[in-house]
């Protein structure tokens, strides 16, 4: 009897401990997704699931700070500047200077070796002796100060993603938005094929002019202040440093003053760099299977901090929900892409944890846009306020835009779309960026207030009459149909002579239809939008993207919305970008957000969000909403 | 018979043509813009706003003419060069090369399985007609017909996978795949069974088979009805053919008159179909490669019709119509093998 009880418990006992998750693969994080990476040139990137490479593979001169959008930590530079620290001075004459003490024994992947011929040949770091380290030619995979100031052109000279551009922006002073802006107007020429070499070499030394490189530092000089300077060089994208000797070795661009053009605007298979790196940061690439949609980082063991955690981290685009999560219930996958009607399902998992409402610093919204194309549109229905169309420029009218935004019901868009996740849009600057104040005016849903209005639109004849118009949505995001679809039921309540077409359409028609002519082909659309830095100004902030004339939002909202813009809010915009003090730039971006609101620019719904599903045997995962979920994977590791 | 196929063989040219030019009129109805979405995939990549726009659709000189965009396609395909797929992100040619092998993998594993089984269960039924045997085919054929393979598929992959663990998705695990990608082992064929036999890895092919398992399986099931049906219906005729009746009145065996007289010509409509079947599964089976994440020629033409690749619509299309030629002319031939009344030309 004894001997069978002991032996029921050694069972148990075993049946307990296989019962306990194990970790799989302990060294290798797997992140199932349904994305893609595009290139391995940092230069080239432009969205988040591409920022993946450069933020893994590559340094940059300064990170972010953990969860915080406006604080950095050192990167490359030994310090983040600061006017405190005396690294951030202004002359008399108004011109900023930003000197970046560079690290030094900062290496890359891959560095030049002295052969026995004497010729440079590429080795992988991790794979020399210390006897072979000694063979390592100066500079030749070692980043230098000059390596900085090659990245940082040739970023903006190779001029293909607007990340990029908009460090040529901040050299700039915004005086052009691109290179090509920049040739064109010195060269007084209309082409990119009439620049001549005097123009060629004009806007390289422009640009180069304002990096310097001294001793074992990089000195940024900027002709005025540029408030989203630093933010501008933490981003993982067009900022990120790579070595100009290797660069050159495989065929980039050789730092010269009349050769870049040359290298302009590859397209991808042109371009040297597109599949291959050689970064300084934390992992290197082992394997890029463009056929099977899959990247291999390994951790890089010569970094010049600490090494990973991790010794790979495999990503690999599955686009079967049901099959990405039976391989994260198998232990076989340790991070999915996960639809978010499933985060309930996947919270109840056992093994399996869900970070909720981690907050993204762009806004969905639905935009309204005017005039319209109105040749032929089939859009505009009739074309008139006759209940069967709509004029094209139907939301020139405030009154129209304010009923519009009473008519949102946005406790239900947070509660029941979203589930709770997320918070009412106040605007296009995000809790967290310079000009956000929780007390300022927001629209709620108020049948009342939007009939007041539409009684007074268009002089009664909305009301009277009522109109019918197609918003479109980017087929496949079932939040933004729904949104639409509340906004559809409210407005044929408040009068069913209101009437709304919903349409899903491919990203290909969505975007002929906002940017495929002089003025857009629909009048309102749903759409998200958000800044990628966190000053609200400049070329990627938050305010200038909804705000500025020369704006995001602008290029695609019809002259209308552009005249608005340039009349009420450029310059306030103006205004505060000019000034240097936060103390006074503050209340002038507050006083814009409460402005799209008096104004009703647009009916702001949520801001947005991301959330990460993973193996509850995984730690280290930091969120920043700058990097829009984008995933640094050296903090990470996996552990029972 | 050689000359025959020859004479078809020198339509594939005019068909190749025909086909790009309706291809190409169909990518000039869309707008520049809108066929820039291939090169700007989101919102992220239209910042720079109109002047940025359409320097990149100048870049990729998606305005031109469409006579002048034809001409450079055609002239880049007489040198070889199917152009460039910014989905597979690599050249056309060389995507289709490296996912060939995956596809006809899960094809020859599949199709062998599909053609005996199907001749197999179709004679049985036909043999057995309406009796127990019978009924047990047809009831399990109209199982497969009535199932979605994307159904079929998912509930195979939770069950054997998700609750059992045996059989996962994707072509190789991990361990493998590492053994795979090492200099140690020489991927010949990249089809992977076949690579670990030449390989004398024995792991490598165990672990390669396992993860073929379910969708063979999948793609076996869900074509088994069509073909058992056709195999059957195809023998009942036969089997009431006079010179059927003649040999067994000569007293040969049931087994003798069904193996050497009759299902030779029952065979002759699922030779057809067949054909239509190789072709299908070798043009690449999307849904069976989704939910298994096998990545084939299927998922492939998906994402680039999806992405409006035309690079890579207009590859795999050429690459779809030859193998149809292909497989059509070797069914003609088999007909004419099967069935000697049959003359070619």
């Amino acid at each position: 009897m004894k001997r069978a009880v002991l032996f029921a418990v050694v069972v148990l006992m075993l049946v307990g401990v296989a019962g306990l998750a194990q970790v799989k693969n302990p060294g290798t994080l797997t992140f199932l997704w349904t994305s893609d990476l595009r290139t391995m040139d940092p230069a080239y990137v432009a969205s988040t699931p591409g920022s993946y490479a450069p933020f893994n593979l590559y340094d940059r001169l300064l990170n972010y700070k953990g969860e915080a959008i406006d604080e950095f930590i050192p990167g490359i530079s030994r310090v983040v500047p600061s006017v405190e620290n005396g690294l951030i001075t202004q002359a008399p004459d108004g011109r900023v200077f930003y000197t970046f003490p560079i690290e030094t024994g900062v290496y890359c992947h891959q560095v030049g070796v002295r052969a026995s011929d004497g010729s440079i040949v590429w080795k992988a770091y991790d794979e020399l002796t210390d006897a072979e380290k000694k063979d390592i030619v100066p500079g030749y995979g070692e980043i230098t100060p000059s390596d900085v100031k090659y990245s940082l052109l040739r970023a903006m000279l190779l001029g293909f993603s607007w990340m990029s551009n908009a460090i040529t922006d901040m050299f700039t002073g915004s005086q052009y938005p691109d290179v090509e802006a920049m040739a064109l107007a010195l060269g007084g020429v209309e082409t990119m094929d009439e620049v001549d070499d005097a123009t060629e070499a004009a806007v390289y030394n422009t640009l180069a002019d304002k990096i310097a490189v001294r001793d074992d530092a990089v000195e940024i000089v900027l002709d005025k202040p540029f408030p989203a300077t630093l933010g501008i060089l933490a981003l993982p994208f067009g900022a990120s440093i790579l070595d100009q000797e290797w660069a050159v070795a495989q065929g980039a661009w050789d730092g010269a003053a009349n050769t870049w053009i040359d290298y302009f605007k590859p397209t991808l298979e042109e371009n040297p760099l597109f599949a291959i790196e050689n970064g300084s940061g934390p992992f290197q690439l082992e394997e890029w299977d463009r056929a099977e949609k899959k990247a291999i980082f390994k951790r890089f063991e010569g970094y010049f901090r600490e090494p990973a955690s991790l010794e790979r981290v495999v990503l690999r685009s599955v686009t079967e929900w049901t099959t990405r999560r039976l391989q994260l219930e198998a232990g076989d996958a340790d991070l999915v892409s996960t639809p978010v009607e499933f985060l309930d399902e996947m919270e109840a998992t056992d093994g399996v944890t869900v970070l909720r409402g981690l907050p993204m610093v762009s806004t969905t919204n639905t935009f309204f846009l005017w005039p319209v194309q109105d040749s032929g549109n089939p859009n505009l229905g009739s074309g008139k306020l006759d209940g069967k169309g709509i004029p094209p420029d139907f939301f020139s009218d405030i009154d129209v835009r304010k009923g519009f935004c009473y008519a949102m019901d946005y406790d239900a868009l947070i509660n029941q779309i979203h589930l709770g996740n997320t918070e009412q849009a106040r605007g296009p600057i995000v809790k967290g960026i310079m000009g956000y104040r929780a007390d300022s005016p927001v629209y709620s849903y108020d049948p009342e207030k939007a009939k007041e209005h539409f009684m007074k639109a268009w002089g009664g004849e909305v009301w009277e009459k009522g109109f019918k118009l197609t918003a479109f949505y980017i087929a496949g995001i079932t939040t933004w149909q729904s949104a639409l679809g509340i906004l559809q039921q409210n407005l044929s309540r408040i009068n069913p002579k209101f009437q709304i077409e919903i349409q899903g359409v491919q990203w290909s028609a969505f975007s002929d239809l906002l940017w495929g002519g002089a003025e857009p082909g629909a009048a309102l659309v749903v759409c998200n939008w958000g800044p990628d830095y966190s000053d609200p100004g400049g070329p990627l902030g938050a305010a200038s993207y909804y705000l500025d004339m020369n704006g995001a939002v602008a290029g695609f909202s019809g002259s209308g919305y552009v005249d608005l813009i340039e009349d009420k809010f450029q310059p306030l915009l103006d205004e505060a970008w000019a000034l240097v003090d936060p103390a006074e730039r503050e209340p002038i971006y507050a006083k814009l957000q409460e402005m799209s609101y008096e104004y009703a620019t647009s009916l702001f719904m949520w801001q947005d969000y991301t959330y990460l599903v993973e193996r509850d045997w995984v730690h280290g995962y930091t969120h920043n909403a700058i990097t829009y979920g984008a995933v640094y994977f050296y903090p990470m590791s996996k552990s029972e | 018979m050689l000359s025959y196929a020859i004479r078809r063989l020198l339509f594939l040219p005019i068909v190749l043509i025909l086909l790009a030019l309706m291809i190409f009129a169909l990518q000039m109805m869309l707008t520049p813009m809108q066929r820039l979405a291939l090169y700007a995939p989101s919102p992220d990549y239209l910042k720079g706003g109109e002047t940025f726009i359409r320097s990149l659709i100048d870049l990729y000189g998606l305005d031109d003419p469409f006579f002048v965009q034809f001409g450079r396609w055609i002239g880049n395909v007489v040198r070889g060069n199917l152009g460039w797929s910014e989905t597979a992100r690599m050249p056309v040619g060389q995507a289709i090369a490296l996912l060939f092998p995956a596809t006809l993998e899960l094809a020859l594993f599949s199709f062998i399985p599909v053609i005996l089984g199907a001749i197999w269960l179709g004679t049985k039924a036909a043999t057995h007609h309406n009796r127990l045997t019978d009924h047990s085919v047809r009831v399990f054929t109209i199982l497969g017909w009535s199932f979605p393979d994307f159904v079929f598929g998912l509930l195979a992959l939770m069950v054997f996978y998700g609750s059992l663990r045996w059989f996962p998705p994707g072509r190789l695990s991990p361990a493998m795949d590492a053994i795979v990608r090492s200099d140690a082992f020489h991927r010949y064929t990249r089809m992977n069974v076949l690579d670990a036999i030449l390989n004398g890895n024995g792991r490598v092919m165990l672990d390669s088979l396992r993860h073929l398992v379910l969708p063979v399986i999948t793609l076996a099931y869900v074509n088994w009805a069509s073909m058992v049906r056709i195999m059957r219906s195809s023998m009942l005729e036969t089997l009431r053919q006079d010179y059927v009746t003649t040999a067994r009145a000569k007293g040969l065996t049931e087994r003798k008159v069904e193996n050497r007289h009759a299902r030779r010509n029952a065979l002759l409509p699922v030779t057809t179909v067949s054909g239509f079947v190789v072709a299908w599964m070798m043009g690449g089976v999307v849904i069976i490669e989704s939910i298994f994440d096998y990545h084939g020629l299927g998922r492939f033409a998906a994402n680039a019709a999806a992405n409006l690749d035309f690079s890579a619509i207009l590859g795999f299309a050429l690459y779809f119509a030859v193998l149809l030629v292909i497989v059509n002319l070797v069914v003609d031939l088999l007909y004419a093998y099967l069935d000697p009344r049959v003359k070619l030309g």
